[in-house]
């Protein structure tokens, strides 16, 4: 047995013993807190961060090992994950001693939870159109403006933000990324309800917020470089998260649900929930494929695109096979084809987080593909308060 | 390989890459499917005694390469994106697989070596006019003699590479139960008819048996032709996935060559989304096709399953890689003179022949027990 496999044991049975769901009238938050603190206890937190800030200093092999022997358990990590994933690695990357010293040691015990705040009702494919402002004061800079999908923000301490320091740079160059205190006053999060009508996000409205000189992650005005950092960060922590998440819509259940109403005998029925399992084969095939080629050193780079594009249009797809395979079942509230109905309204949702197709198709084209941008987008060297932002308006009327 | 291709498959693929380059390039091409017969000696030697291509599969105690399944399936990549017209698929795949499905060591031995070199062309024939199925269950063509005098006597069609075949592997039943028998091309009575195919790139034929001699195939031909089918899906899929990377290079190529209104067509994205869907399409098509390599070269159980799924995905889709490459280069691509319909000819017979898209979704079904 290697050091690897021994790593990978030991974390397993750590993990049987302590990854169990607990007390039922712990909340999802506490539960998270506890979790993670177990970790941290038993040097499974930050296993590749630097010991200096209470990490373990191993390798990404290590890592690997931890998130192959976590695969088969299901772990309350949620609430934890955009300070673990995302804000946490991007400290480490561009935050000064001061700022590692204050906030990695509290992440990695489970004490304080992050979000991150890029999109706005206004930004979302274009996130460098944003337009909550910074302004530099005396006392610090004031921060107004409103975000959206805003995940974890209903327990958040401290959420990392992206907001226009320089409205006469062009839109890439003018942005600033801080830290803020989500208790600070002038904070509002509110639940933002989808179409399913749940509410597994945020939305969050700054009304002159002030955040200290010191609140600056990396350096002004080059907020873009450091949210690039950390879009980077958060593929890398999708991408080694090796988590089996049921869908409704796969193909084991819609052929389960196929069988039980005696449907399966229909050669349409049939052949199409073939092809379901022909095209849900073929996405987790490339997934295999891209960990193969990591795993072998060949980078996978702007495939990831790819594989998210392949995703969502399977997702959409099944969901209008749902529909032709199970019928009018699936409109008429029956409890048993709940999940399905769920996962039917869910799917452009799911298609759409992340990145929509016509921006994952874009990156396919120009960075696999090579091909040229579109040369109707002229505003990358546009001052940003020039630049036209609605059939409406000319231009930010701001300066 | 596992799923990742290895060093001596990445040279293999650029040997070939670099032969269709230089004695078969489309140009050649073009005018070999021009002629009567779509059949190049020198080349098809080339292919046996330079790349030893012939006998990949074959195992080195029948005088073959003794290559696995990934062998096969990088070569054939490269050989389907220059659409080389040869008879490899129908002899050193579907015969010799055929062959080595049986438990007949007595052909194995006569057949295999001549196969592997080249020297012996085999075809397979199973389809029956009007019969559905790529397969049938039960073949209308007939066995009637003894076991020292057989003969068989049918018809036929799409029989891949029946023209130049020396030795025919003909699915019959002799009254009772089916099976699978061998016929010599010189045989007295074997009347094979050139079928003027949509894809001038296959050379097809229709082939009719009139109480002509034949050898039984020792096996169970239910069996033997179940790898068949198996192997031909990884076959087609294999030169398929080569067809629709070599469509999307020309095509993107042309997208930035062409320049209308100002720009190259390619940064409209009414063009590169097109253009980024064919590349999924194809990455897509590429990991289906490695996975079922990979359960070929593991004899894993999951085979019948992973090589049917790869064919129903990728048949369809380099249909409509072609025609998007028809279409992406606007009135040139509809041209004679342009390559873009030689591909979507050859992926409208791959996609109905030798098992279309139905046969394999049912053939996926039953895998699934749907």
């Amino acid at each position: 047995m290697t050091g690897l496999d021994d790593y990978r044991e030991r974390a397993r049975r750590w993990l049987v013993a302590n990854a169990s769901p607990g007390d039922e009238n712990e909340s999802e938050i506490e539960r998270a807190k506890r979790f993670q603190h177990a970790l941290f206890s038993a040097g499974y937190a930050g296993i590749t961060w630097p010991p200096e800030y209470g990490g373990q200093g191993l390798s990404t092999d290590e890592l690997v090992a931890f998130n192959e022997a976590a695969a088969d358990f299901e772990l309350p990590v949620i609430p934890l994950s955009i300070g673990m994933g995302m804000a946490g690695p991007t400290i480490l990357e561009l935050g000064t001693h001061a700022q590692k010293s204050r906030y990695i040691p509290a992440l990695l015990r489970g004490d304080e939870v992050w979000c991150q705040m890029f999109s706005e009702p206004d930004a979302g494919s274009d996130v460098a159109g944003l337009r909550t402002k910074a302004v530099r004061t005396d006392a610090g800079w004031l921060l107004d403006g409103r975000k959206v999908w805003t995940s974890n923000a209903q327990w958040a301490d401290f959420g990392v933000i992206l907001a226009r320091t320089d409205s006469n740079a062009p839109k890439h160059r003018g942005i600033t990324m801080f830290i803020v205190d989500m208790r600070e006053p002038g904070v509002t999060v509110r639940p933002l309800v989808v179409a399913t009508g749940e509410a597994p996000f945020n939305e969050v409205v700054l009304d002159g917020v002030l955040v200290a000189q010191d609140a600056v992650l990396g350096e002004v005005n080059r907020g873009w470089e450091a949210a690039v950092a950390m879009l980077r960060h958060e593929r890398v922590s999708i991408g080694t998260r090796v988590q089996k998440r049921a869908n409704a819509l796969g193909f084991d259940n819609l052929a389960e649900l196929a069988r039980r109403r005696g449907v399966t005998g229909d050669v349409t029925v049939r052949r199409r929930l073939a092809e379901a399992y022909v095209r849900e084969s073929a996405v987790l095939a490339y997934g295999r494929v891209l960990q193969a080629e990591g795993k072998a050193g060949i980078e996978v780079g702007p495939r990831g695109s790819v594989a998210k594009l392949a995703g969502a249009e399977l997702r959409l797809w099944q969901a209008s096979v749902a529909q032709e395979i199970l019928g009018p079942d699936v409109a008429l509230g029956d409890p048993e084809f709940d999940a399905v109905a769920l996962g039917m309204v869910a799917a452009p949702g799911v298609a759409t987080a992340g990145g929509t197709n016509e921006i994952q198709r874009n990156i396919i084209a120009e960075r696999i593909l090579g091909l040229p941008k579109d040369g109707g987008i002229a505003d990358r060297n546009t001052p940003f308060n020039r630049i036209r932002t609605s059939r409406r308006a000319g231009h930010e009327a701001e300066g | 390989m596992s799923l990742v291709y290895t060093t001596e498959q990445v040279e293999l693929a650029e040997a070939v890459r670099r032969f269709v380059a230089e004695r078969a390039p489309l140009s050649v091409v073009r005018e070999v499917a021009g002629r009567e017969a779509p059949f190049d000696v020198p080349l098809w030697r080339a292919l046996s005694d330079e790349l030893g291509l012939t006998g990949v599969i074959v195992p080195a105690k029948y005088g073959g390469a003794g290559g696995s399944v990934a062998d096969l399936t990088v070569a054939l990549r490269e050989l389907g994106a220059g659409l080389v017209p040869s008879p490899l698929v129908a002899s050193g795949v579907l015969a010799a697989t055929a062959l080595l499905a049986s438990v007949d060591e007595d052909l194995k031995f006569t057949w295999l070596p001549r196969i592997a070199d080249g020297s012996v062309i085999g075809a397979l024939a199973v389809s029956e006019p009007e019969v559905e199925p790529w397969v049938p269950a039960r073949p209308r063509t007939v066995v009637t003699g003894d076991g020292s005098g057989l003969r068989v006597s049918g018809r036929k069609s799409a029989v891949l590479n029946g023209p130049e075949a020396d030795i025919l592997l003909v699915h019959a039943a002799d009254g009772g139960e089916a099976g699978l028998y061998l016929v010599e091309a010189s045989a007295p009575g074997v009347v094979v008819e050139r079928a003027k195919s949509i894809d001038p790139t296959r050379s097809l034929a229709t082939v009719t048996f009139e109480e002509c001699l034949a050898v039984p195939v020792a096996g169970d031909a239910a069996e033997i032709l179940g790898r068949v089918v198996d192997a031909t899906n990884l076959a087609l899929v294999a030169e398929q996935v080569g067809a629709i990377k070599a469509c999307l290079a020309m095509t993107v190529e042309y997208a930035q060559d062409r320049f209308t209104f100002g720009q190259p067509i390619g940064a409209y994205q009414g063009v590169k989304h097109k253009l980024a869907d064919l590349y999924t399409s194809s990455a897509l098509a590429d990991a289906a096709l490695r996975t079922a390599t990979e359960a070929a070269d593991q004899d894993s159980a999951e085979l019948v399953l992973a090589a049917a799924s790869a064919r129903a995905l990728t048949s369809p889709a380099y249909v409509r890689a072609a025609m998007t490459t028809m279409l992406l280069h606007g009135g040139l691509g509809f041209t004679w003179e342009h390559d873009a319909h030689f591909f979507y000819k050859n992926a409208i017979a791959g996609n109905v022949l030798f098992g279309g898209a139905a046969y394999q979704l049912e053939r996926v079904a039953t895998s699934l027990s749907l």
